[in-house]
């Protein structure tokens, strides 16, 4: 642990400029993610071209400081309107929801906002220890090495995708596919361009991920725009937690973080499995399992702690191996490449001070995080009011900008509008977009680690098997595809005996 | 969770279709001259995954839509219960206004000013008490927009 350079970070980051980053980033992540069918995805994509002319440092402050906020927006609107504000917030509506509904929303909310505290702060501390010393240990990855993590990765993210494992498959490796058009890097061939000149250059991330996350979730919150949500009223009552309330909840809230942080440090989870593994662990243990969905204090604080968590947890892979721990990280890596660095094990020696500033602003967003929502969440609540058919216009039109402004071409705008209807028809088809984004990102990594492998061992495919680390991969990614089939066949077996 | 099966195989059959194409053209591409593998076989595999988990969802939906009989009640609940006006208008008009900004009709500014006042007045269904507080939004962004990207920012802008 290099304590000199998280100080350097520290002090650079309370310099002006960057202190404005990382205000306006925490405080923009908060009112985004709080706004229903607003997430940090859609936020963090959209900021990305007004960062190309910034410093990669403050560019990199900003946008952390976007994600931790993002993600602890969404507990207002979770607790106040029982809509989850970001997808990660959606077992707080469980019990944030109906705690502020018999007159206790300062309490619902200051759980909630101490809680995203805690598991912030733990997996700051968890991101802080590990991600030095499993970045040395992948400079000892070879391309088989990276190639067999990148697929377990993606079997890992369609496992655990709702709806069915099959959907996760297709639309990670749909995400592959997409990636793939351009002049393929090995060859200096063009290929899957249809001789069409303007796919040469292949599909751009940023106007890919823009359509895919912004452009269909307008779409998708364009039907149903003239419908009132439910709403509770932010009351004069504290929502600060008393010390009591500390310890008596204190294990719950340990818990839930080192669950939130584990989970996030898997590559392509995220903070919605954190929040839901957290929070199903908490019912079991609980000694009154019967409150959780009626306003359960330890259901909001086990949601809420792993959520945050999720964010330091995530950060961990994208620092040590350049692979994604959520959608969010794979923007992340996207606007890293931007500034032209290169995420992954030998960014502590290429871009020490980059590293440093992401975990810094890590643990300075949450702090500001809690300042703000402690603070003034009464005024924050009352933007989540404003009429989504004002909004989504408005986002529309820097959906537009954002996707012009990286090459200056009207085709990656046509790209994003084609990418934004067919992320809606997968949405409308329960296929996840997580997958799809992470399959886009990765591919190319893929791709490139398979084919200089082969071209090492003069095509001998082996060392998938023959080696430690791959042979680990590829036999967790062969359980992980084979159980939920297998699970599924007893289910059924079981049913026809019964 | 509810499950919309003829969307489902509606929207696999055109992720098939997609893969099928991008199958053929890999399925065309030259071995690899300098190493092992070459460009075509990663995307042939990866397109044909893809179809065949899509086959695997269509089949499975088809199945159950066939077995319960009850195909039309299914097809009003998934596309004639919520009305596509919003859906439709908005993707309609911005498609208009990104062709718009592509053919360079007018100023950015401008551009975007007609888009947001239609396009808001559109999804508060023309109601007249929305049409003023329309315009001033849109005035308000899209002027707003163009000083601060152009000024500020210094990001060029579409037209």
């Amino acid at each position: 642990m290099d304590l000199a350079a998280l100080s350097t970070a520290i002090l650079q980051i309370l310099t002006p400029w960057s202190f404005f980053m990382l205000f306006i980033g925490t405080l923009l992540g908060i009112v985004v993610g709080a706004i229903p069918g607003l997430t940090g995805a859609m936020l963090i994509a959209l900021t990305l071209p007004l960062t190309f002319y910034m410093e990669p440092f403050n560019a990199v402050v900003l946008l952390i400081s976007m994600y931790v906020g993002a993600i602890s927006g969404g507990l207002i609107t979770a607790t106040l309107m029982r809509m989850p504000g970001t997808p990660a917030s959606v077992m707080t509506t469980f019990d944030g929801y109906p705690m502020a509904r018999s007159g206790r929303p300062g309490r619902a909310l200051g759980l909630g906002i101490t809680a995203s505290f805690v598991g912030g702060l733990i997996a700051w501390g968890v991101l802080l220890t590990v991600t030095k010393p499993l970045s040395i240990l992948a400079t000892r990855f070879g391309p088989f090495e990276y190639f067999t993590l990148i697929m377990m990765a993606m079997v890992l993210i369609a496992s655990v995708s709702e709806g069915s494992m099959v959907k996760g498959l297709i639309s990670g490796l749909l995400g592959m596919l997409v990636s793939m058009p351009g002049v393929d890097p090995a060859s200096g061939m063009p290929r899957l361009t249809f001789d069409w000149y303007l796919l040469n250059g292949g599909l751009q991330l940023l106007p890919v991920l823009i359509g895919t996350f912004a452009v269909s979730q307008i779409i998708a919150d364009t039907l149903d725009v003239q419908n009132k949500p439910e709403r509770a009223e932010v009351a004069n009552d504290s929502v600060l937690m008393s010390f009591s309330d500390l310890k008596k909840n204190a294990v719950n809230m340990i818990r839930s973080s080192f669950i939130g942080t584990g989970i996030g440090i898997l590559p392509g989870i995220g903070a919605s499995i954190g929040s839901v593994a957290a929070y199903t662990t908490a019912k079991n243990v609980s000694k009154s399992p019967e409150k959780f969905g009626t306003g359960s204090e330890e259901g909001i604080i086990a949601s809420e702690a792993a959520n945050n968590a999720t964010v330091g947890g995530a950060l961990i892979p994208l620092i040590a191996m350049g692979i994604p721990g959520s959608v969010i990280d794979a923007i992340l890596i996207g606007a890293l490449t931007i500034h032209s660095i290169q995420p992954g094990p030998t960014l502590f020696l290429t871009n020490n001070d980059i590293v440093w500033a992401m975990i810094a602003t890590c643990l300075l967003a949450n702090i500001l995080m809690f300042f703000f929502m402690t603070s003034s969440v009464r005024y924050i609540a009352s933007m989540i009011y404003l009429p989504r058919s004002f909004v989504l216009p408005v986002v529309a039109v820097f959906c537009v900008v954002g996707s012009y402004a990286l090459n200056n071409t009207m085709f990656d705008v046509w790209v994003m509008l084609l990418f934004g209807v067919i992320g809606f028809m997968l949405e409308r088809a329960k296929i996840p977009l997580g997958p799809f984004v992470i399959g886009f990102v990765l591919a190319p990594l893929a791709e490139e680690k398979l084919r200089s492998g082969l071209m090492m061992t003069a095509g001998d495919i082996s060392p998938v098997v023959t080696r430690p680390f791959p042979l680990f991969f590829t036999i967790t990614a062969v359980i992980l595809l084979i159980w939920p089939f297998w699970t599924e066949h007893k289910r059924k077996r079981a049913g026809k005996t019964d | 969770m509810q499950r919309n099966p003829i969307t489902e195989i509606l929207v696999c059959g055109f992720i098939a279709l997609i893969c099928l194409v991008f199958f053929i053209n890999a399925w065309s591409l030259p071995p690899g001259t300098f190493e092992p593998l070459g460009s075509g076989p990663v995307p042939l595999a990866t397109a044909a995954i893809v179809i065949i988990c899509c086959l695997v969802i269509m089949i499975g939906q088809a199945r159950a839509l066939i077995r319960n009989g009850q195909v039309e009640r299914q097809f009003r609940m998934e596309f004639m219960t919520r009305s596509p006006y919003g859906p439709l208008i908005t993707l309609g008009l911005t498609v208009v206004y990104v062709a718009a900004l592509d053919l360079n009709v007018a100023s950015f500014g401008v551009i975007t000013c007609v888009f947001l006042t239609i396009l808001i007045a559109a999804l508060e269904n023309f109601k007249l008490k929305s049409l003023l507080p329309a315009f001033l939004v849109a005035v308000v962004v899209s002027f707003g927009v163009e000083y601060m990207f152009t000024n500020v920012f210094v990001v060029d802008l579409p037209a």
